[in-house]
């Protein structure tokens, strides 16, 4: 695995605002640990192991509502299915699949927000890349958590609320960049948003596993709309 | 309940979904093509999915602060704005909402 400052100095870059979205967002994660009645190293140890911020919320929500461990983990698990084939979908952008440390970090870091920026890099990944921009993002999400334990959301409450908008811009962005590009991206990423929300909001379904019927409802929509040509492959 | 095995436990089921297809990276480029593709396109399915209904629903009865936000930064960036303008853009945008129309 070939160290390349430059290579890590563009992912902390691309990583910033995830750094502002998951800081923000893990200092409401460390005062609910704290309300829960979690230690500080409880607390701390569940961000810097789990690193997932939809799967951490649940695990506390159950856990507070006295569900059993049992179920707390097996909801656990199905709300970060969809890594499975973020995960999947990451490795093929590899620039070098080979080495065992590399893919140990960023199957680890395979987030939702690191998934999508590296996935729109448009380039194979390096393994420093991908240092750099996971780095930042846990950095983020540790630090918020131990801040947010021991000091609470200390900013103001409107702009702890509008904080909360900083990783869907991102999504956002990455979304009108794609579009310009490829205005097919519209309709793929039109798609899953409408069945999400239909599925949330009107059947009721939970978050976990309509993300999942979504994403890869709109990905074979994808994969009959799009050319060989216009995805890359031979 | 045990907290650390509970916290151990979910940190598991957390990483074994992200890390094992790292391990299967080979066999999954040898997946029929149209699987191929369903993995490169995966990212852009991914986005509506991960903005919708999410980035309303944070925002609860003030759902339209979310929605201006998300707008505005996806017009950035489709006039080729930076990533980090949109951001900037997108977070005034909803603040300006939550004090312009607070409930």
């Amino acid at each position: 695995m070939h160290i390349n400052g430059k290579e890590i100095r563009e992912g902390l870059h691309d990583g910033s605002p995830i750094f502002l979205g998951y800081f923000t967002t893990a200092l409401a994660f460390g005062l609910l640990t704290r309300t829960s009645g979690f230690t500080f190293v409880e607390g701390v140890l569940t961000s810097m192991i789990t690193f997932a911020g939809s799967g951490q919320f649940l695990m506390m929500n159950l856990y507070n509502a006295g569900s059993l461990l049992l179920s707390i983990i097996v909801s656990v698990f199905f709300i970060n299915s969809r890594y499975i084939f973020m995960a999947s979908s990451l490795s093929q952008r590899l620039a070098d699949p080979s080495s065992i440390p590399g893919r140990l970090m960023c199957g680890f870091g395979t987030v939702d927000e690191v998934f999508t920026v590296a996935s729109f890099k448009g380039r194979k990944l390096s393994y420093s890349y991908m240092a750099g921009l996971i780095f930042i993002s846990y950095i983020g999400w540790v630090s918020g958590t131990a801040i947010g334990y021991l000091g609470g959301t200390f900013l103001p409450d409107v702009v702890q609320k509008a904080a909360v908008i900083t990783v869907y811009a991102m999504f956002a962005s990455l979304l009108g960049g794609e579009a310009r590009r490829k205005l097919k991206a519209i309709l793929v990423a039109s798609l899953s948003a409408l069945l999400n929300s239909l599925l949330i909001l009107v059947a009721g379904l939970s978050t976990g596993l309509s993300f999942l019927i979504s994403m890869i409802s709109a990905t074979i929509f994808g994969a009959l709309i799009y050319t060989d040509k216009e995805v890359g492959i031979e | 309940m045990n907290k650390l095995l509970l916290i151990v436990s979910c940190a598991a089921v957390t990483m074994l979904p992200r890390i094992i297809p790292f391990f299967a990276s080979s066999a999954l480029s040898r997946l029929p093509k149209f699987l191929r593709k369903c993995m490169i396109l995966l990212p852009v399915a991914a986005l509506g999915a991960l903005i919708f209904p999410l980035a309303l629903t944070d925002f609860g009865p003030m759902w339209y602060a979310g929605l201006v936000g998300v707008i505005t930064a996806f017009i950035t960036s489709l006039l080729k704005g930076p990533m980090i303008l949109a951001i900037i853009i997108a977070l005034v945008s909803t603040t300006g909402m939550l004090v312009a129309f607070p409930l």
